[in-house]
């Protein structure tokens, strides 16, 4: 029976977990390009109110804070392991 | 701190239904995957002969699909606003409701914001609205703003999730992969905890005004168009107050159906239904408070387009869906709510399948009499849904529980760490708040 706690199986779980933080990131970068795309677009066909963009700006601090919160817990954790960095 | 009764013995029948499948369990799947499957063969069929499979149609371009997809999306605010409202406020009663509540949300919003996709006649085209959507539309707010709360609520429901998927990780019986993956290393340490709390109690915080402006973008679907019925401006906090009002319906329902089928009792009291069910009353009353100022208003200013859709709902077609909608949302909450006596766990469940069905009328009443009466010179469409319709209404209700019911067969649905922290810590935390509320002797004696 396979050893749960084996390097190989540690480091398995550590990268997938490391990778579900990289793609919040990178989900966030996603909708920024797509807002700022979006925006760039309206812009330039003169058909964005203020209030619109104002609207569907609100969805980026949103998500950053979401990721940034991730990524401190996700540290935070590991950091606060016993023996960490002892 | 540290993890409050490592082995969570104590609270033994917690991990009793994570770790022992029944063939209960078996059946509830069996059947709610068979409602799916019918549910998904009619959209399969809905995709081949296209929208003329519903009821929709010119001018009524809207449907069960939009009323559904309102419905669900303001169950979705039992969930983290009422957990984080109750956190924020420190109540004590909080601690085995949070974790259902939070559960709802994540899995609600996920289903409600498939149903515009669903009424979509091409949804291959969906990328479309990524590629060339438009900013001044308010549907498009809805992607962004469902997005964000959904990202949002799922972080506030897994963060307080690690410590008790730890738990089930160190009693290693089932999933040991799964949830070394989600404890993401941890041990309880006071630097671990601190984090922790320090990340709750941003979220908590942040997912409030999150949660509310996301129904408020949403009646802007609505209140941004002139069209009779729908062009209000208390549209945004009559719905945020409907949302909340069915969100706590909908909780009640859940924690009742899970008390039972999981032997909660000792967890889920009297006591934990009666201060609930207190809120639940409040709603009713500030939701049928904002139901009469959004039709007065429109009765007072005469506006005949505005006259005609009224008319229609309070005395026209949908007289009958109107009067028993305010019956399901404030005579019988208000008559088995209002008494002590009445306010059993009976009661309460009775009341919230009353109110459920009296807010999807209200959404219903809300988008269809509208349709039906357009300003422009359309010809007269009576909307009756079809069978696809009604088969993918109760798709959703099966996806409901089917996400309900796994969640629960591989996570605790109350929350362990949270009872055993209010075991060890909330009594003596309560005891110095509560004298903390109280005059100071020396001052009281100078």
């Amino acid at each position: 029976m396979r050893d749960p706690r084996g390097p190989w199986y540690e480091r398995g779980i550590r990268t997938l977990q490391v990778l579900s933080i990289v793609l919040m990131w990178s989900f966030l970068a996603g909708i920024v390009s797509w807002v700022i795309n979006m925006v760039r677009v309206s812009h330039a066909l003169g058909d964005a109110l203020t209030a619109a963009v104002g609207i569907s700006l609100v969805a980026i601090p949103v998500y950053t804070l979401v990721a940034s919160i991730l990524t401190y817990v996700y540290f935070g954790i590991q950091r606060g392991r016993r023996g960490a960095g002892r | 701190m540290h993890n409050f009764e490592p082995d969570g013995r104590r609270d033994e029948a917690l991990f009793r239904p994570i770790e022992q499948t029944t063939r209960k369990f078996w059946m509830t799947v069996g059947i709610l995957v068979a409602i799916i499957l019918f549910a998904v063969a009619m959209f399969v069929r809905q995709l081949v002969f296209g929208l003329g499979e519903t009821g929709m149609m010119q001018p009524v371009t809207w449907g069960f699909y939009i009323i559904n997809f309102v419905f669900f999306i303001g169950i979705s605010h039992a969930g983290t606003l009422i957990s984080a409202i109750l956190r924020i406020t420190q109540a004590e009663w909080r601690r085995p409701i949070t974790r259902m509540a939070e559960v709802i949300t994540a899995i609600v919003l996920a289903i409600g914001g498939l149903h515009p996709i669903i009424d979509l006649g091409r949804p291959d085209r969906l990328m479309n609205v990524f590629l060339f959507g438009r900013l001044q539309s308010p549907l498009l707010w809805d992607v962004t703003s469902i997005s964000a709360y959904f990202a949002a609520s799922t972080v506030y429901l897994f963060l307080p999730l690690i410590p008790d998927v730890a738990l089930l990780r160190d009693r290693k019986k089932k999933h040991h992969w799964l949830y070394d993956f989600l404890s993401w290393g941890w041990q309880g340490t006071p630097e671990q905890w601190k984090v922790l709390h320090r990340a709750i109690n941003i979220m908590m915080i942040v997912v409030v005004p999150i949660a509310v402006s996301v129904h408020t973008v949403i009646s802007y679907i609505f209140a941004m168009t002139l069209q009779s019925g729908w062009h209000s401006t208390i549209f945004g906090p009559y719905f945020v107050v409907g949302a909340i009002f069915s969100g706590i319906a909908a909780l009640f329902i859940a924690m009742i159906a899970f008390r039972r089928a999981f032997h909660l009792e000792a967890y889920l009291k009297p006591i934990h239904f009666q201060q609930l069910g207190k809120l639940l009353l409040a709603m009713s009353v500030i939701w049928t408070y904002f139901t009469f100022c959004e039709y007065l208003t429109g009765y007072y200013g005469g506006e005949p387009a505005e006259m005609r859709t009224l008319l229609y709902k309070l005395t026209g077609r949908y007289a009958w869906l109107f009067w028993t909608m305010l019956t399901c949302n404030f005579v019988v909450p208000v008559t088995l709510l209002s008494s002590r006596k009445l306010r059993t766990i009976g009661g309460i469940l009775a009341s919230s399948i009353t109110i459920l069905i009296g807010m999807w009328l209200e959404r219903l009443i809300i988008v269809v009499p509208s349709l039906e009466n357009p300003r422009m010179p359309f010809p007269h469409h009576i909307y009756v849904p079809t069978l696809t319709e009604i088969s993918l209404f109760a798709g959703a209700l099966a996806v409901f529980a089917l996400g309900f019911t796994l969640f629960a067969k591989f996570f605790p649905i109350v929350s362990v760490w949270e009872t055993q922290e209010g075991r060890q810590l909330g009594l003596a935390e309560t005891a110095e708040r509560v004298t903390g509320y109280l005059p100071d002797d020396t001052v009281s004696h100078a």
